[in-house]
């Protein structure tokens, strides 16, 4: 038996979602300084200074994330735990 | 040598090519466009083995089989687990 709804679901769209992020910074990064700087192609894209700063913010942000993540549960614990 | 000696090697000799190519230490004065790809390379191949980890996570959860028998038998035994506990005093 396959995997059921929401599960095929949520993985066809985290593999979808890779692949479109994947070939966007690939072409974003090793493509476009080959490309003429004239041609259409580079208004889809931001500068390239952007290539750098949006994973860098994206790293943090997850960092964050599991920071706080991390918190919640540790706060939960101690607040159910007697400290005597 | 052991095997970390070797991997060591390894990332630096790319770390050195990636280096001269990003900050032309040899002074070869490379065409701009080869230094505009290579000075991002740490980052971009960080980036596309995160999307390689996201995209095997997601294709695994897409073809995992369910066990529609395995998952009732599993409750049925937690069930039976709990009665029993409680039975013996365990409060839950």
């Amino acid at each position: 038996m396959g995997a059921t709804g929401v599960d095929q679901a949520v993985g066809t769209s985290l593999v979808v979602f890779s692949l479109v992020l994947f070939t966007y910074y690939t072409v974003w990064v090793i493509v476009l300084p080959f490309v003429d700087s004239d041609h259409l192609l580079h208004n889809y894209f931001l500068p390239r200074e952007y290539s750098v700063i949006l994973p860098g913010v994206a790293a943090v942000i997850l960092l964050l994330c599991i920071g706080g993540f991390a918190a919640v549960i540790l706060w939960k614990n101690s607040k159910t735990k007697k400290v005597i | 040598m052991t095997k970390l000696l070797q991997w060591l090697l390894g990332v630096s000799l790319l770390v050195a090519v990636w280096a001269l190519v990003t900050w032309d230490l040899l002074d070869l004065s490379l065409p701009d466009t080869y230094r505009d790809v290579a000075w991002p390379m740490p980052l971009y191949l960080l980036v596309s083995f995160g999307c390689y980890s996201l995209a095997t996570v997601g294709y695994r959860v897409a073809t995992f089989n369910d066990c529609e028998d395995a998952a009732l038998e599993l409750q049925q035994q937690i069930k039976e687990a709990k009665d029993d506990l409680k039975r013996k005093g365990l409060k839950m």
